[in-house]
């Protein structure tokens, strides 16, 4: 080692060379530190702690199988119906509070359950159970419309009436006077 | 400096007489030993700083989806998606589900249903299924006689395994899951609306009630608890179909093994997971 080299006047070029490449390194690092999130690439390039927030969201919707819990009647009488792949919330309403009420009331003997509301005809408000007998339930699905499947049932309601002899009927529950939503006869 | 590279036994040949050339020899050596040792130090230095980054969190050398193909961890599951057009009656319960179980704004949508109206003389018209389905929403009604075909398409985030989505996030808040789901983490999205630019299938908005990325996440915190995602559940034709790719036996893998599928956009190279059934041209 030539010590005299290295602490000559000329050499004071290295030392400014060393101190900033150092002392930038050593910024540049703290920053990363600094800015790189938290559990950042422990399973990829994004924060691993975002799947779980993401994944412990609630659910809001009713599963069927919740609601086949408790009514397997019902189930099994869809079951053999052509409505079979029509699950219960699409007629009955999200039902969550129902369910909330009904897993209270299993550990709480002698609580009773709200009974189910009569339907307002908005299907986008009920968080609620409701029973309805509105033809505007089955007509969702089934008033005849250009664009839906040859195969599917498809009703004018004026001419079905009419074909079945029926008189003029303006009732909301038409439908349900000759059809059943769980055991559909044709 | 020639001369010294001829490689004739010295300095500055052999035949000069150190004394009396004009040949700096001790003066070269000390600057090149200079130079030398100025460069280790450096390099040494630069080193120092390099090392921390190249051992770090090793990110660089585990990109999931990187291959294109399949979930990047064995064990690990793969979701997939089938859409069957030729089921699909356009009752519009998939959308008020999504828009309950994942607090979509109004006016903005994380799944859709477009129906094709191809008429007899030629003209093709596309337009949007309202919320409630077509039924009572007041639209005007399409004579069945003048159509020639007809048919409903959902619409939803196709989760592609190459997303330009991802590749533009300036903040690597969208990502993909280990499962194969495209996601937006939440508290690192900075709302610069890139990647809704960059889909192109339209998938995504800016929800105005956080100002961040959104989009259909298969209902990420459903599936992951084994329910169906809310669109899946309120299907009542059995049109939308969720369930496991690395699973030969679930409902997905054996409709997809038996009917054609197609994917949308398939030029773009983005490969969707989202599969459609029963659609033509004109769709993709």
């Amino acid at each position: 080692m030539n010590w005299k080299l290295i602490f000559s006047r000329d050499s004071l070029h290295l030392w400014i060379v060393s101190f900033l490449v150092i002392a930038g390194g050593s910024v540049f690092v703290w920053g990363r530190g600094q800015l790189v999130p938290e559990t950042y690439g422990e399973q990829g390039p994004y924060r691993a702690a975002a799947l779980e927030k993401l994944a412990s969201k609630p659910s809001v919707l009713v599963s069927d199988s919740v609601c086949l819990k408790c009514h397997a009647d019902v189930g099994e009488e869809r079951a053999e119906s052509l409505h079979k792949a029509v699950s219960c919330n699409h007629c009955h309403g999200l039902g969550r509070e129902h369910v909330v009420q009904a897993q209270k009331a299993a550990k709480t003997p002698g609580l009773t359950i709200d009974s189910a509301k009569e339907w307002d005809g908005n299907f986008m408000t009920h968080i609620d159970l409701f029973i309805t007998q509105d033809r505007a339930t089955c007509l969702v699905c089934h008033e005849s419309m250009v664009g839906m499947p040859e195969g599917f049932k498809q009703i004018n309601v004026a001419e079905h009436l009419e074909d079945m002899g029926a008189e003029e009927v303006k009732g909301r529950d038409v439908c349900f006077e000759c059809h059943m939503g769980h055991d559909t006869a044709p | 400096m020639i001369q010294e590279n001829n490689d004739t036994g010295g300095g500055c040949g052999g035949t000069c007489d150190k004394s009396s050339c004009a040949c700096p020899s001790d003066e070269m050596t000390s600057r090149r030993q200079f130079l030398q040792r100025a460069s280790t130090v450096t390099i040494g230095a630069m080193s120092l700083t390099i090392l921390p980054v190249a051992m770090g969190d090793g990110t660089e050398s585990q990109l999931p989806m990187a291959n294109g193909k399949g979930a990047p961890n064995e064990g690990d599951q793969l979701f997939g998606f089938l859409v069957d057009s030729d089921k699909c009656i356009g009752a519009g319960k998939c959308m008020t589900a999504c828009r309950t179980e994942n607090d979509v704004p109004e006016g903005s949508h994380r799944t859709w249903v477009e129906r094709y109206v191809h008429f007899k003389d030629g003209t093709l018209q596309v337009d949007t299924v309202p919320e409630t389905g077509f039924a009572g929403s007041g639209l005007p009604i399409i004579d069945p006689e003048l159509v020639d075909r007809s048919f409903f398409v959902p619409k939803l985030c196709n989760q592609c395994e190459d997303a330009p989505c991802n590749q533009v996030c300036p903040v690597h808040a969208s990502f993909t899951s280990p499962q194969g789901v495209e996601l937006v983490d939440p508290d690192r999205c900075i709302g610069c609306g890139y990647c809704v630019q960059a889909c192109p299938y339209g998938a995504r908005f800016i929800n105005p009630e956080t100002n961040n990325a959104d989009k259909c996440t298969w209902c990420y915190h459903r599936v992951m608890r084994n329910e169906k995602p809310a669109c899946v559940e309120a299907c009542p034709v059995d049109a939308r179909v969720f369930g496991r790719l690395d699973d030969p036996n679930s409902e997905i893998s054996k409709r997809i093994a038996k009917i054609p599928t197609d994917v949308l956009k398939e030029h773009l190279g983005t490969h969707p997971k989202t599969r459609y059934a029963g659609i033509c041209g004109e769709v993709k």
